[in-house]
């Protein structure tokens, strides 16, 4: 369990209910790979600008999936993923990069550059898409700060814990200031205090402004949280609520 | 983008992939050295072969001409006037009787044989000649047969030295030579480019990640591929000038008076060495493409 004084999520953001045009669409998606099996089925939802969205479910419901077609890793066998208001399964290969700088994309194994320091591996994403970018240093400062480690510049990921070699990954996500945030089990290989911790860190992105999405299965750090919750079992949606638990009722029911 | 720190980057990574992956690199560069160094010694045997058959065909193509005796001088300086006219000749030079006969006893061994038949009055045998000069191998035959009808012409076995046997085996021992040397270096330059692919497939492998967060943060497959592109390049043009150098070392040393070595000069030597630079970095460029493909469309 957490510690007594993470046992308060952080203060949620405000309710947005201006009709804001959805950032984030599926449409009648289906997904098969190609063993055949279904790895979608017939999902539809939005997510709009600045909220905040929990994606749940067991391993195989989907969840990854889901994230790799809005990176557009995969494209939908059927129905459409709209991103800004781009169908991406009409996006040009050569469209990819400007996609995916407007995202922000965190993985359960970090993908962090282990021979790069700290500050190397978060000047990264800028130096292999905006190399000319001036105040670089001042930007991957910024982005260390927000996440806590400003005092751990020249450290190598080796020398780091898993939270903080995920907060470096989450601060590099952040560096080109994403519109999307997308974590997939951002909490898989970390111990729930750290798990909490970094939680605590995507609700601020969310406050800064960023639409997040977290796909995962941890159960206690949904229920804490009372966000929005996608819940999906074997490739479907079987419950989307505003301010859902990982599991109700209606979904044990299921 | 700003192109500076864009090349900066590029040539930055290229220089580590190089000094990460030093082993592999190492091996590569050795292994595409010998095939440039293959290549080039087919080129430079070809073009050696190829001078040694031009030679003999600049020495083929010339033919002499036998006259009949007794005709009078006018009627022979017409008939070289008439040739040299001729777009395919390029000089006529008349040989007189004892020209011929000089030339017969040295280089025929017929002095005993020319001295017996003047001390018995029988006289010199062999006839007067215009020697032509022709630009070409294949003119021999067209002239040889033009100057066959003129009545001033030797009416004997053979009025002229055209040997139809030696002009085409020199022409299909050129064309083999040529054929030969092409296959040589077609195959050679095939084993360097998959050898080159294989070395940059290595260091995309080992560099997986990186890549793969490259793609993740949005850096454009062009940026991806330029590192990769410059290593291959640099062991391409770093092979070359390594196989430039033993090769053009083993000609300083060894070439002087050997046969195979006949005809290079610095021309050549300098063709060759901005040949397998480009080759070089042909090969390590479209080797890299190719060894990329598959980590970008991972």
């Amino acid at each position: 369990m957490f510690r007594s004084h993470h046992a308060q999520p952080p203060e949620l953001p405000a309710v947005r209910t201006a009709p804001t045009r959805p950032l984030i669409v599926f449409e009648r998606v289906f997904k098969t790979y190609g063993n055949g099996n279904p790895a979608l089925e017939d999902v539809s939802f939005q997510v709009r600008p600045k909220d905040f969205v929990f994606v749940v479910g067991a391993s195989g419901a989907g969840k990854s999936t889901m994230v790799r077609l809005l990176i557009r890793e995969e494209v939908a066998s059927r129905g459409h993923v709209l991103v800004d208001g781009q169908d991406l399964r009409r996006l040009r290969r050569r469209q990819l990069p400007r996609l995916r700088r407007k995202m922000g994309i965190v993985f359960q194994d970090y993908k962090l550059l282990p021979t790069l320091t700290v500050e190397q591996n978060v000047a990264f994403a800028i130096q292999v898409t905006n190399p000319g970018r001036r105040h670089l240093k001042e930007k991957v400062a910024e982005a260390l700060y927000i996440v806590g480690l400003e005092d751990k510049l020249l450290s190598q990921p080796g020398q780091l814990s898993g939270g903080e070699q995920q907060r470096v990954a989450i601060a590099r996500a952040l560096v080109h200031r994403p519109r999307i945030f997308l974590a997939d089990e951002p909490t898989g290989n970390l111990d729930p205090d750290t798990s909490w911790g970094i939680v605590q860190l995507l609700l601020q992105i969310n406050h800064r402004g960023t639409t997040v999405v977290v796909a995962t299965h941890n159960r206690e750090i949904v229920d804490l949280c009372r966000q929005r919750v996608i819940a999906m079992e074997q490739g479907r949606i079987v419950r989307d609520e505003v301010e859902g638990q990982y599991m109700d009722g209606a979904a044990q029911a299921l | 983008m700003n192109p500076v720190p864009a090349i900066r980057f590029v040539l930055r990574s290229a220089l580590q992939n190089v000094t990460r992956n030093f082993g592999i690199s190492l091996a590569s560069l050795l292994t595409v050295t010998l095939t440039l160094l293959g290549a080039g010694a087919a080129v430079v045997v070809v073009h050696a072969l190829d001078n040694v058959l031009h030679s003999e065909e600049s020495q083929a193509s010339v033919l002499k001409v036998f006259l009949a005796d007794h005709v009078s001088l006018q009627s022979i300086m017409q008939l070289e006037s008439s040739l040299a006219a001729q777009h395919q000749v390029v000089s006529v030079q008349f040989e007189n009787k004892d020209a011929a006969a000089r030339q017969g006893c040295r280089q025929l061994g017929l002095c005993s044989a020319l001295n017996t038949l003047r001390s018995t009055g029988g006289g010199n045998p062999l006839p007067a000649s215009l020697n032509l000069k022709l630009r070409s191998i294949g003119a021999v035959t067209t002239i040889n047969d033009e100057v066959r009808t003129s009545p001033l012409i030797f009416q004997g076995a053979h009025p002229t030295d055209y040997n139809p046997d030696v002009i085409p085996r020199l022409e299909r021992y050129i064309l083999i030579a040529q054929i030969a040397g092409g296959i040589l270096v077609a195959v050679i330059g095939a084993v360097a480019l998959v050898i080159i692919t294989i070395s940059i497939r290595t260091a995309a492998y080992v560099r997986r990640r990186e890549i793969e967060i490259m793609k993740l943060v949005g850096a454009s497959e062009w940026f991806i591929r330029w590192p990769f592109i410059f290593e291959g390049m640099m062991v391409g043009l770093a092979s070359a000038v390594v196989a430039a150098a033993i090769l053009l070392g083993v000609e300083y040393v060894f070439g002087a008076g050997h046969a195979l070595f006949l005809g290079i000069g610095v021309r050549f030597a300098l063709t060759v060495i901005a040949g397998l630079l480009v080759a070089g970095a042909f090969l390590g460029a479209f080797g890299s493409m190719v060894g990329i493909r598959r980590s970008l469309a991972a």
